[in-house]
Formats: structure tokens, sequence, C-alpha cells
């Protein structure tokens, strides 16, 4: 462990797991003595005498016919009775040149060693004759080292060493081995004698790749559910800071969407849609079998880094998403589970779906190094075109003309005191720069056949495209180690992940000063290199200086530990216990500086400078005791899963402003302050607890169920209804399984019917809602030396979970020997019971109370997957996946919703994200006023905002999807994928969302707009899109900017993702012992859309869009 | 042979599975009754159980310094949102600066107030009824509670029955009929229709008579300790009194208003009219209830968005709070040449040829140690009720005498008017020279007695707008009228 445990239950934790580990191999390696009686007499064979063995002691007796020389059938008469086991061998064995040993329940019976004791003991114990033994190799016969080779039916299994070779003790003829790899097809391979050869093939199939899912591995051959698996090839194209942007367009039904471009911005994340109304709708993150936070708890100062999506209720806005502190290049799968069937074991967390993280783990094998470089400069993807200088005086002229106002230097400093005739491009000047990055990657990994090890270290540097020297840089270290005992009964799995992360940022994001600042605003620095305010006569600043955020600097430091250990042990034949432990540390210090050279100089005399110091740290520990159980049941197999879930979380945060400092270099020294003042102050346990059980049943690969229960409880609810079931069906039929498809259908080479049904809640709300807390009032000095406190509002006493039945109905199929899969799925979820913070009128005191309501919401979607092997030969390999998403959102039922308070948000039958708003009829020709329709039709500038809100829009994808295709030549490789969504957007164009109508301008208004405002209404009679220029923002602006016009079509077609690798021809580099690999990644290279604004992504003006990234790197393995 | 034939799947061998997987199961059991306690939260150490709060007498205490810490943080009480900056710019009392494109500024001004917008007219809607909440819930809490001193517990339940009051005393002036708002429940609040102003009066009279007999005569210290350091800081049974003398005065029972402010006035150890500089100081002599200021380094927010700087007026936005308005032409023209408030209570600069005057009544911002405080309520105002409480009840002589008092202060000789007529007009403009800038008096004596639609139709106009006699009440905010369907818009909005 890296960090200092908070928990003294962890450690204890550990310290009996490697007790226990300890005794036994202890059992393993001790077992050459046994006493066990063995009561047996009259004439009998050999054969029978061993099976009395077996069945009296539980000992299996092994030989090998050949180097024992003996014979099974061999008559004898013997006269045991309550014989000590040895004793009975000693006798049986007697005047023959073999001796025996105990391994578990095997008694192995071997022809003696002349080779000393000692070197016995270290001999691997698994190297028996009665074992098989096997090497596997590709289809042109390398070695293939990490092969997991296990016993079908059973828990029995190896992975291969670095020569291919594995070793299983105990297989018996006739049973199966499944041998699978990442990347190459699993192969079924009937155990017909006691060596084994095999070859695998490259995975054409991706049916048969292994797909991490709740507490296990299936493949998408034999899922009951909706399911997708990106793997870490697909991640490691992608030149991105935050994993979760590697799925963007890849997975269907998972809409993601950027807060900003900055590293580290909030990401929000939708599975299947929008399930509550108000509280929660981001997924449940599982990293390594531990839950993960998305986000931090709020202190109120991170705003640049903008939200991932959730705006819990109450608390400070969380900000940023802390998955952007995993490496993505330490990722080797990352599962999407939509379905009941899939999530449903996760109980009360995942109504909104779950994002399983599987980091990497090692592979046995000979020790490989693994270097990789990469270089890349960023840029954003394009500008808006803003008015010039000429065209911006005109419109602020023009604007005092139609007011009838004189421009004075107090009303119109940039027309009277500023220089009318400079330009500045402040889009150029302020996000126009490159931003670069640089990563560093070093890795080793290898292992027998007993552990294998994996040790990485990452180092990344990302710069923005702001002026000034902001920088995020991240050092982090991966590690796994996996050992098992010789026999494979015990399992032992150790892994970490560390990441600190030192993000250095400018308070405010420069785009909205980017687009907003006046063309001819002056120049950022005066003569002698101090910020220009550009004074007035009278020592005012007229200029809103951008550049006064470079000081104003904000650094977040983070630290992040991820670790968790699990163990297995089979107790029987299909029997194993196994737990999980995991613990996760997250702390993060923040730093907000306010130098005072930072405010405008004539406001110094009477501010202050200050900072703000913020903290926050989220840690949480879970344990997960289980039960496995299989067996072969008539001609299928079942699968038991029997289980518990402890976990507890802890929140904190606090928030310290200091002030009365007096230099602009101590702001870093909190002691420096005269006065510090703590708010925000948030202390939040939240405990979970659960059982569960799955039962899968296989019958012969063609019909399968899975079933699947749980029991819930969480701290977030009231103890009236803390706990809660929920349950899940899932079957699959493989049609082609049937005797007569299987004949007779060559074209369909693969069949599935899926179905499932079942029901996941929802606790994402608060801790603490149901209990009345007081708060302290925050305030800098305490009133009458006393700190007060006030009620934090309303509670409820019965909140219960919200709960999500989610029916899925799908199809798998393969064509032409499974060369084209397509796969179609539609999903219906309806959330009900919402949890929702019913808005209060404001007399009661509080804006809301957090009620559980009668309203249904549904999420119906269909989607497709179409994965195609185009070209197939030696050499050249060409494939392509396609996935479209049509998600539908509706409000299927609100009782009441009419006369309840929700009725100005939502609207039955429509999505939730509806938005009310007038008819824009356009501009008056008469008084250059924007005029909406009343409820009537008729036009008006004074609506009732109520009744005359009759058009609705809705914000929201209607489809999309990605195009990857996937090219291989020789060492030459090129990956792209586009993006693609049909969607309405806020209308950035319209109103550019810093400055109000065109004609203002103002210190904290700056007044440029877009080039679309030159059509405008100048005198009675002008039929104009835009209205008359006026100083002032008048009603009517506001009327419009509620309007249907504030709206548009924001669809796009991105190329998300180019990637282009070669690899060097290995008759270079074979001799040298080493590959290497050369490449060039692209992310948003490309966009097409008629999206007015900067972005159709993020659809706002006031935050930076995502960027577009190039990089060229160089990968070496040792 | 006697050896049983036994196999893999026997009863045996399945029986030692099922020891096992008991075995497991019992230690799952434990867990699973373990399960509740798991389960159990405490109070975060961040915050105080209601159950807890009002279990001692320090901690029920602080409930009701919140709501004042809270009031003095700025917003409806002082500051850029206060009462005395907004309703002064309704009123003729302030002419906003040109440079100004804070509409939130700009509608106030020019009483072009937009109930469809947010933080126009309603923000102290919002504001005094979540006071009215806190008071609401202490008074419930109080009830519950059985550990309290009864002399704590006795000041508290005055303190809270006061505040609700003086919540109810704006709420009534600025908006009309208000819902009557006396629990904490909120499926009862949730749909109360607007009662009569005369009910809301009736309830305040009701509750400031009990404050009165509930509140300590002596200033408290936050322990709610009798304590000769302590300063004006909370309510006493003083203030009772003259707030009940100040709801009288509005509903026109001027003999109940006469006595009430007799019993403040009559307090002459407690209560004199120092002179004009010392009287915005903290701890003044005048000071009936002042508020204590809580940003540190600051003096009081009023002084913040009065005082202009040597670079003039400035609009109000982001972190700066600007110094948005300057004393009307009007409201000049209103002193007397003589008044020494023109000279004391008002100050001037000039910039760029253009001479702003503003109020000076606070006169520190930044200057420590802090040495004023916000006034509330205050002498000179009960000597101009009781003046005016007399013009009414034809004490003509006692009338005079009560005004007099206010100018002798003001260096200005005694009034001229003798009628009942000019007395009461004079009345009126020694309250617009007195209690200029502070919370809105202006605006609501111009409601009050009757003057708003003569006086305001002119300075509508001059300042750039038209004036309407729906304007003289400010809009409920529409999301209450959305979330209530009982609650009726003010006309005209």
């Amino acid at each position: 462990m890296l960090l200092p445990l908070r928990s003294p239950l962890i450690p204890r934790l550990l310290l009996v797991l490697f007790l226990s580990l300890i005794c036994l191999y202890a059992k393993a390696y001790t077992g050459s003595q046994n006493d066990h009686p063995v009561t047996l007499n009259g004439n009998t064979t050999l054969r029978a005498v061993f099976k009395a063995i077996k069945q009296q002691t539980g000992f299996a007796v092994m030989y090998s016919t050949a180097a024992t020389a003996l014979n099974q059938d061999e008559k004898m008469t013997v006269n045991f009775k309550d014989t000590p086991l040895d004793d009975v061998l000693a006798y049986l064995l007697r005047g023959k040149d073999l001796e025996w040993k105990y391994s578990d329940d095997v008694l192995v019976i071997h022809k003696k060693e002349t080779l000393p004791a000692e070197k016995k003991m270290v001999t691997d114990s698994t190297v028996t004759p009665a074992m098989i033994t096997g090497k596997i190799t590709d289809a042109a016969g390398a070695a293939l080292p990490g092969v997991t080779v296990q016993v079908k039916g059973t828990s029995q299994g190896t992975t291969t060493n670095e020569n291919g070779s594995f070793s299983l003790p105990k297989v018996s003829i006739g049973q199966t081995l499944l041998l699978s790899m990442i990347g190459y097809e699993t192969q079924a391979i009937p155990v017909k004698g006691k060596s084994i050869l095999a070859q695998l093939r490259l995975a054409i199939s991706s049916l048969d790749e292994t797909q991490v899912i709740a507490y296990g591995t299936t493949t998408q051959r034999l899922s009951t559910g909706n399911i997708a698996t990106i793997q870490a090839k697909d991640i490691e194209k992608q030149p991105v800071n935050n994993p979760l942007l590697a799925l963007q367009g890849r997975v269907p039904g998972l809409f993601i969407t950027q807060a900003n471009g900055l590293p580290g911005s909030g990401i929000t994340v939708r599975i299947q849609g929008q399930n509550s109304i108000n509280n929660g709708n981001s997924p449940l993150y599982i990293v390594d079998g531990v839950p993960y936070p998305y986000e931090l708890p709020g202190t109120g100062i991170s705003a640049i880094l903008g939200n991932s999506g959730e705006n819990a209720n109450g608390a400070p806005t969380g900000s940023g998403n802390t998955l952007s502190l995993i490496n993505p290049a330490d990722i080797e799968s990352i599962t999407v589970l939509k379905d009941a069937d899939a999530t449903s074991i996760y109980g009360s967390r995942a109504a909104n779906g779950a994002v399983l993280i599987t980091t990497k783990k090692g592979v046995a094998g000979k020790m490989v190094v693994d270097v990789n470089l990469q270089q890349g400069w960023g840029k954003v993807t394009r500008k808006l075109k803003m008015l010039n200088t000429p065209q911006y005086v005109e419109m602020r002229r023009e604007a005092f003309k139609n007011d009838g106002i004189t421009p004075t230097l107090d009303n119109a400093p940039d027309l009277l005191l500023w220089d009318t005739t400079l330009y500045t491009d402040w889009q150029k000047t302020l996000i126009g720069n490159t931003a670069h990055f640089t990563n560093l990657q070093a890795g080793l990994s290898g292992g027998t056949a007993v552990v294998q090890y994996l040790v990485r270290g990452t180092f990344q540097r990302e710069t923005t495209p702001f002026p000034g020297n902001f920088a995020d840089e991240r050092e982090g270290l991966h590690f796994n180690l996996n050992t098992a005992s010789a026999n494979q009964k015990f399992h032992f799995q150790l892994s970490g992940n560390y990441l600190v992360d030192n993000n250095q940022l400018p308070n405010a994001d420069f785009t909205s000063a980017a687009i907003g600042l006046e063309p001819n605003a002056p120049p950022v620095y005066t003569h002698d290199g101090t910020l220009n305010w550009m004074l007035d006569l009278t020592g005012k600043s007229t200029f809103n200086n951008p550049l006064a955020e470079l000081l104003n600097t904000y650094q977040n430091k983070t630290s992040n530990l991820i670790s968790s250990a699990s163990f297995s042990y089979q107790l029987a034949e299909g029997l194993s216990f196994r737990s999980n432990f995991g613990y996760n540390n997250i702390q993060s210090t923040i730093i907000l500086l306010n130098p005072l050279m930072a405010i405008q100089p004539e406001q110094r005399s009477f501010s202050q400078r200050s900072a703000t110091y913020g903290n926050r740290r989220n840690s949480s520990w879970i344990m997960e005791p289980q039960l496995t159980y299989e067996k072969k049941i008539g001609q299928g197999s079942l699968n038991l899963l029997l289980g518990g879930t402890v976990q507890q979380s802890f929140n904190n945060s606090e928030t310290i402003f200091g002030s009365g400092y007096n230099s602009d270099l101590v702001l870093e020294n909190m002691a420096a302050a005269t006065s510090l003042m703590a708010y925000g102050t948030l202390a939040s346990t939240y405990k979970y607890t659960a059982l569960y059980s799955r039962i899968n049943y296989n019958w012969r690969d063609k019909y399968i169920i899975n079933l699947s229960g749980r029991r819930d409880g969480s701290s977030r609810f009231g103890a009236r209804n803390r706990f809660s079931n929920f349950g899940a069906v899932g079957a699959a039929w493989i049609f082609t399984e049937e005797p007569l498809l299987k004949e007779t259908s060559g074209f369909l080479s693969y069949g599935k019917l899926r179905a499932s049904y079942g029901t996941t809640g929802s606790d994402q709300i608060n801790d603490y809602t149901f209990l009345n807390l007081y708060n302290q009032v925050f305030v800098g000095v305490p009133y009458q030396g006393v700190n007060g406190l006030l009620p934090n509002g309303l509670v409820n006493p019965y909140l219960e979970w919200e709960t999500t039945r989610k029916l899925q109905l799908g199809t798998d199929l393969g064509f032409l020997n499974d060369r084209i899969l397509l796969n179609a799925t539609y999903a219906r979820n309806r959330s009900s019971n919402q949890l929702l913070n019913l808005p209060l009128p404001s007399v009661t005191g509080r804006p809301s109370i957090l009620q559980n309501l009668p309203a249904t919401v549904q999420n119906t979607s269909w989607e497709f997957t179409l994965h195609t092997i185009n070209i197939e030969t030696r050499q050249i390999h060409w494939s392509s996946n396609v996935n479209l998403t049509l998600p539908r959102n509706k409000l299927v039922a609100y009782p009441g919703l009419a006369a309840s308070t929700q009725a100005d948000f939502l609207v039955i039958g429509q999505p939730l994200s509806v938005v009310k708003t007038y008819h824009l009829l356009g501009v008056d020709p008469v008084t250059g006023d924007y005029t909406v329709a009343d409820a009537m039709g008729k036009p008006t500038t004074t609506p009732d905002y109520i009744k005359d809100r009759t058009v609705l829009s809705s914000p929201q994808p209607r489809f999309y999807g990605g195009v990857q295709n996937s090219f291989t030549y020789k060492g030459f490789q090129l990956d792209f994928l586009f993006q693609f969504v049909k969607q309405v957007g806020t209308n950035a164009l319209f109103y550019n969302g810093i400055s109000a109508s065109p004609g203002v301008s103002s210190f904290f208004q700056p007044g440029n707009q877009p080039i679309s405002v030159l059509d405008r209404w100048q005198k009675p009679g002008d039929n104009a899109a835009i209205q008359r220029y006026s100083t002032a923002t008048s009603p009517a602006f506001y009327n419009a900017i509620s309007s249907n016009a504030a709206y548009t079509d924001a669809s796009f077609i991105r190329l998300k993702n180019i990637a282009v690798s070669w690899q060097l021809p290995e008759s270079w580099t074979q001799q040298k012992h080493f590959s290497c690999r050369i490449y060039l990644q692209a992310e948003n290279l490309l966009t097409i859309t008629h999206y007015k604004g900067l972005d159709p992504e993020n659809q706002t003006v006031v935050a930076l869009p995502p960027l577009k990234m190039l990089t060229a790197g160089i990968q070496l393995k040792l | 042979m006697k050896v049983t034939h036994k196999n893999p799947h026997s009863p045996l061998f399945a029986h030692r599975h099922a020891t096992i997987t008991l075995t497991l199961l019992s230690l799952l059991a434990p867990l699973l009754q373990a399960c509740k306690k798991l389960l159990e939260v405490k109070a975060p150490v961040t915050n105080l159980n209601a159950a807890n709060v009002y279990n001692s007498d320090l901690t029920a205490a602080s409930v009701l310094t919140g709501i004042y810490a809270t009031m003095s943080k700025g917003s409806f009480a002082t500051g850029k949102q206060s009462v005395s900056l907004l309703a002064g710019f309704s009123s003729d009392e302030f002419t906003l600066y040109s440079g100004v494109t804070n509409n939130s500024y700009i509608v106030y001004y020019k009483n072009t107030l937009n109930a469809n917008q947010n933080l126009q007219g309603n923000q102290y809607w919002g504001e005094l009824y979540r006071y009215i909440f806190f008071c609401n819930s202490a008074i419930e809490g109080l009830d519950k509670a059985t550990t309290l001193s009864s002399q704590v517990k006795q000041q508290l339940y005055g303190e809270a029955l006061f505040i609700r009051a003086f919540c109810y005393f704006y709420l009534v002036n600025f908006f009309g009929d208000v819902p009557l708002i006396t629990s904490t429940d909120y499926k009862v609040n949730i749909s109360l229709p607007r009662s009569p102003a005369a009910d809301v009066y009736r309830q305040s009279i009701t509750d400031l008579k009990a404050a009165k007999e509930l509140l300590s005569s002596n200033y408290l210290d936050g322990n709610l300790q009798n304590s000769a350091a302590a300063e004006r800081l909370r309510p006493t049974r003083w203030a009772a009194q003259a707030l009940l003398a100040r709801v009288y005065l509005y509903i026109g029972n001027y003999a109940a208003a006469d006595t009430a402010a007799t019993n403040v006035i009559n307090q002459s150890s407690l209560f004199t009219l120092p002179d004009l500089d010392n009287a915005f100081i903290k701890n003044s002599q005048e000071a009936i209830w002042q508020l204590q200021p809580v940003t540190s380094g600051r003096n009081t927010e009023d002084a913040f968005i009065f005082i202009i700087p040597s670079s003039g007026p400035s609009d109000a936005a982001g972190v700066s709070p600007g110094t948005p308005c300057y004393l009307s032409p009007w409201l000049l023209q209103a002193f007397n040449g003589q008044d020494l408030r023109k000279m004391h209570w008002v100050n001037q600069i000039t910039v760029n040829n253009t001479t702003y005057y503003y109020p000076y009544k606070y006169k520190l911002t930044t200057e420590t140690p802090v040495n004023e405080y916000l006034i509330v309520l205050r002498l000179a105002e009960q000597y101009l009720i009781r003046a005016e409480a007399r013009v009414w009840q034809n004490k003509l002589p006692a009338a005079l005498a009560d005004l007099n008092s206010i100018r002798h202060r003001a260096g200005l000789k005694d009034t001229t008017a003798a009628s009942r007529e000019s007395l009461l007009a004079s009345i009126l403009q020694e309250r617009r020279v007195e209690l200029f800038s502070e919370w809105g008096h202006r605006w609501l004596d111009l409601k009050r007695t009757n003057k708003v639609n003569e006086v305001m139709s002119q300075i509508t106009s001059k300042k750039g707008s038209t004036w309407n006699t729906n304007w003289q009440w400010y809009p409920l905010p529409v999301d209450d009228i959305q979330k209530n369907s009982k609650l009726v818009q003010n006309p005209g909005y």
C-alpha cells in the first residue's frame, strides 16, 4: 500500500489473508505422511483397492502405467483393518521400485527418484506423471505465453509460460480444455492423452472474446445480457486524458459529452438515457471490482473544470471527473453493462447502468519491457466569426443613435477613449495557442505459471491553448501481481494504481473573453509591461483586462490510490470461496489565488488580496465475500454465485478563505493571512450493504438462463425504507445450435435470441437527506462572537429507492462463419417512484423538498452494431464496426402533473429535456423589437410566461453512433472512427451567452457579437432577423432568448479518432531482440456540422471546446 | 467386498459440500444480522441534528444569531441588493449612474420591474420568507424544548416572534396582501393564498405584543447573558415596542402608536439623540437595534455601496460592489440650506466636472477596528412616529415638540407649521431628510400617505420612464405563482 490507510480494518484483513496463504502452502508441502485408516479384506484386484482408498480416504490414486509397470488387474489378497494408509501402500508396493506422495486429495505413485530430497522439495509438484502437459502456439508456430487454459466446467486452470507450455494436474480423459487469450479465438480441446499441442487462431470472431461482467466473465456468444466491451487496443489508439473519452462513438446506448477541452474536465455519461428526473443519472463505476466515485465533493472553487452532469441537491456541485485520474494506458478493458440482467446484481446502485474498468495484468512469459513515448499538439477546432472593428463601432454608434443617447466617456469608453481603428482577434490571442501533449509510458511484465507480475509507470503533461504557462502534469504507477498455489486451488491477486495529478489552470476560462471582447479593446499590456486597464481621466478602468486571470491561478493537486486484493480457494470440486477487498483514496488540494494586481487599480484601495484553499477527500473500502459453485447437471452446467457486500465511503471537504495578506507573493501561505474563514465543510459517510445471488444454467451452449437477486441497504434513506430487493432474469437461445439449423444453415453461422427483465434501483441522492440538520452560518466575523446555526432544509424520513424496470430484447447473428456479426437490441427502461426534489414556493422558506413521486420516465432505445471482416488474407486485414442508437426519452406518467410544481418543466409524452419556449415571430418592422406569438398566435412583445410558451424544444440526441474501420497491411495499421450525432442544441450564435443584446457594451459585459447580428433592423419598414441595436437589453430580447429561436440543429459528424502505425519489420529488429512501432494518432481531427457556435458537443461559448489533437509516438518492446 | 460404492456425486460427497456451504453461510448470517448496524450513520461532524440544537442554551441561541448573521451578510438588510438601495431607486431618493448596465438596477430605477425576470422586485420575497421559516422552526423547536433555561427560552421565543413581525412588515409594504405563514408545515404552506394585509398586521401586532413581554429589557450578549459589554445587537423589549409603534402608525392606530413610541422615548437612560456624527457608530446612543457587520475587514455594506471613490460612480457587477447611485436632485433640493444633515450625512465628489452627492451616514469602509454598525431601528424615527400620531390625535403642541427635537439636532429652527395639514407635510418632509437612504422609508412613506402617484408620475418621467399606479407594488415571483395556483399576481404584471 502506498498511502497510510485510514481504516484499521484493511491491514487486519490483509494480515489474515497472508496468514491463510502461508497455512495453505504449508498444507500443500507437508503432505508426505498419512495416517488415514483403511479397512478392506478378501481377494481383490489392485484397481479395487485403489477405489476403496479413494472412497475411504478421499485420495484419488494416480500413476502412469508405463512408468510404474503397475497392473491394475493384478489379483491380491488383503486384510486391512483401520490400517494407516501409508502402511497399506507400503504393503501394496512392496518389492517394487516405487514410492508415493500426496498432493491435496491426490495420491501419486511414481518411480523412486535418485535425486536428493531437498531437490525434490523445490521441484514443481505439478510435474507429475498424473498430470497433462501441453504447448500452445499461434498459427505460425510461435509459442504463445499467457494463454489461459481452463478445464471446462470447473474452476481449475492455469496459464502458459514463456515457452507456451503449461501443465495441469488431475485432468481426466474426456474432459475438455478451454484455451483462451485476448485477441485469439477461444478453442475447446478434448483431453485424449497426457500431452496436448494446440494452435490458436487469431480471433476472427469477436463472439468469443472475454467480457468482464459483474463478479465474473463471459463471452458475447454465451451472454444473456446487453454488454459492450472496449479493449485496450482501441483505448490505446486515442490520445485522451480521460479513458471515458475513448468510449465516445464506440458503444451503442452510451452517450458521452465533455464539459470543456481542458485536462481533467467534467464528463457527462448517460447509458440508455436519463432515468431520473432530478437525481443522479450517472452510471456506477467499478474499477478492478471496487466502486469508484466519478466526482469529488465540490469546494465551490473549481468552476473551470466544469461538472460531470450531476447537480446534487443542495451540495456544492462537484467538478471535473475523477476517471481522469486513471491512466488510459493501464486499462485492459472497459465493459459497459446496460440491461437489468447485467446490472441487477449491483442492486440499488446501477439503475443507470455500470461501467467496469479492468486494469492490465501480468502475463506469464519472459520479462517484456515496453516503452512508449508520445508527443502531440492540440488546437481549438474552429473559430466563431465575430464582428471586426469597423462593424463593431458601427453597431455601437447605431445603438446610441437608436436610443437617442449621446455617447460619453462614462457610457462609451470603447468609442471615445479606445482607439477605434485597433483590431485584435481575441480568439487567436486567448484560445488560439497550441496545447502541447507529452506522454511517456514504461512498463515491464512477465511471470511463470504460478506468478505473474506487471509494473507500469506513466508521465503525462498537457498544456492549454490559453496564454500563460498552464499545464496538467501527472505521474502514475500501476502494478499487478497474480499468484496461485502449485495445484491452482488457491489464487491471489493484488493490484494498485497510484496517480498524482498537478493541474494548473487560470481561475476562469478565457473562452468567454475570447468571444465577447470588443475587437478594438486596447492592448493587454502597457509600454512598461504591466496589465493595461485603460484608465480614463478619473483613473477608472475601462477595460476588464482578460489577462488579469493569468494572475488568478488555480492549482489542483490530486492523488489517487485504487487498490484491490482478491483471493479464491477451491474448497471442493466446483465449489470455490473468493473475496475481494478494495480501498480507494482520492485527495485533492486546491489553491486559488486572487492577488491585488488582478483587481482594477481604482478598486485596490478598498479590495483585499485573497486566496482560497480547498481540500477534498474521498475514501472508501469494500469487502465482498463470495461462494461459487459449478456443477454439471444433465447435459448442462450450473453456476451458482452467492455473495455479500459491505461498503463504506467517506467524503470530506472544506474550503478556507484567507484575506488580509500584505503581499501578492505570500498568498499560498495560509499563515500569512490575517483572517481565515472556513466554509463548505463536509463530512459525510455513506454505508451500503447487500446480499446477492446469481444462478446461471447453460444447457449444451444452447439454452442459457441467468437469474440474479439482491437485497440491498443504503444509509441514504431513513430507517423506515432502508432495505429493498432487486432481481432480474435473462435468457438466451442459441438457435443455431439446434440440430436442424446446425446441419442446414451454412450462411447463418451463429444466431442467438436473448431477453432480460429485472429491476435496479438508484440511491443517487445526497447523504443525510432524511436527517433534520442544522448548518453553521459562515461569515467572516462571527455575530456577537458566536457562530450561527440554521436549519438545512425540510426533511422527509420516508424516502425510498427510485426503481428502474428494464426490459431488453435482442438478437445476435453471425453470418459467413461469423465474419459478419449483427446485433440488434431493443431496450425499454422505466423508472418510477422518482425521487424528486419537489420545488416549493418560496413562502415555505425552502426551495424544495425531496420526495418519492409516482412519476414514470421511460427510455426506449434501439441499438444496432454491425461488425464485419471485409478482407482477411495473410497480409491484409480490413474490418469495420458500425453502431447506431435510436434513443427515445419520454415522461410516461405523472399523476397530477398539471397541478404540480413541475408543470413548468415537464410535459407528459415528451422527453425530460423538453423546454417550453415562445414562438419567435421575428422583428417587428415598425418598432424593431422582437415579437413572439401569444397562445392565440397573435404577435406580442409582452407575452405571458406561463401561458404563451407553446413551442416545445428538446435539446437531446435523436440518434447517434459511430463507424470504425481498421486496416492492416503487413506492418502497417490504419484505424479511424467517425462519430455522428443528430441532435438539437442551444443556439450559441443567436445569444452569445456572455453579453446581452447587440449594441450593449460595458466593463462587465463585453460587447462583441457574431457577424450574424449585421442583419438587423435599422429603420421602420426593415425586415431583419436581428432586432434594433440598443445600449440596453430590452424585455423583448429576453423574450427572444426564451423562444424557439434559442435552439437549433447541433448535429455533427466528427472524425473522432484516426491512428496510423508501422511496425518495423522483424528482419530489422529481431537480431537485437526488440520490436519497434511508430505511430501517428489524432483526435477530433475533422468536424462536419451546420452548427454555428464554437462546438456542437459542448454547445457553449463560455467554455473551451474539445480540442483537436495530433500526436506522434514510438513504442519499443525489449 | 464390503466396500460401499461411492462416487464423487454420492450423498457423502455432497454432504461435504453442504457442510462447507453451511459453514460459510453461517459466517454470512451474522453479516446479515449486522446489515442494519452497518447502515447506521450518525449526524455528520459538520452539522447538528435538530434534536440536539434545542437541548442547550448556547446552540438554541445560535439559531437566532444565525438569522442576524445572515441578514448582516448583505442582501435585504444592507449592501448592493438592500432595501435601502433598491427602494431608494424606486422612489425619488437616488439617481442611477448612467454607466450602469446592470439591468437589476435599471428596472428598479425606471419602475419597469418585469415579473418574468429573476431578481426583479421579488428577491425580498424569498429572503423574507426564508427568515420567517427560520423563525417558525425556532418557535417549533423551542415549543418542544424541555432542557433550556426559562430565561433563554423566553428571550429566544421573543426574538423569533419579533423577527417574524419585522419580516411581515416589509412583505406587506412591498407586496400588499401576502400569505401568512406561521408554521414550517410545507404541505399547508405550499397552497396558501394571500391573506389580507390587515390580517398580517393583526398577526404581527399579536407577535410584537407577546415579544415585548418576553424580551429582555437589557441588551444581551451572544450567549444571552446580561453583560455590561453587550452591544445593541439583539432585539430587546424596546425594539419590539419601536416596531409596534411603526406598525400602529402604518395602520392608523395613532393612540397605540403614541403609547408604544413613548415607551421607547422614555427610556432616556438607554436612548438619546447624539450629535449627527455619532448617530451611526456602533453602540450609538440612538440605536434601538443594530446589526453587526460580519464580513471581515469591513464596516457596513451600506458604506460600500454608497461611498463614491475618487474615480466616480461605477457599474456594480462581478466581485466589485461598484457604486451605482448618488443622491437625486430632488432629495438634495429637499434639504434646507442650514440643515446640518446635508453637511454631516451627505458627502460629495467631483469627477469630470460633475459633482456627485452621496449618503454619508456611514463613513467607514475598510477601516479597522470596525467602528460602525448598521442601524435597523433608531430613536429619531420614534420621535417622528409620535409626532405624526399626535397630530392625528389633535395633540398639536406635543407633536410640534417631537418634531422640533429632531430639527434641533440638525441645526434647524422650530418649524413654522401650525395647522394639522402643514404639520403632517412638515413631518413627511422631516422624515424624508432624516431617514433618507435608510430601509426604504421614503418609498414606504409615499405609499402609506397616498402621495406615491402624485410624486412618482413626475419623477418617473424625469427618469425616462412612465409611472403607473400599479408599479407601487413589486411583483410576486412568477415561480411561486406557478407552484401555487392560489397565489395571484399583483395587477399590471
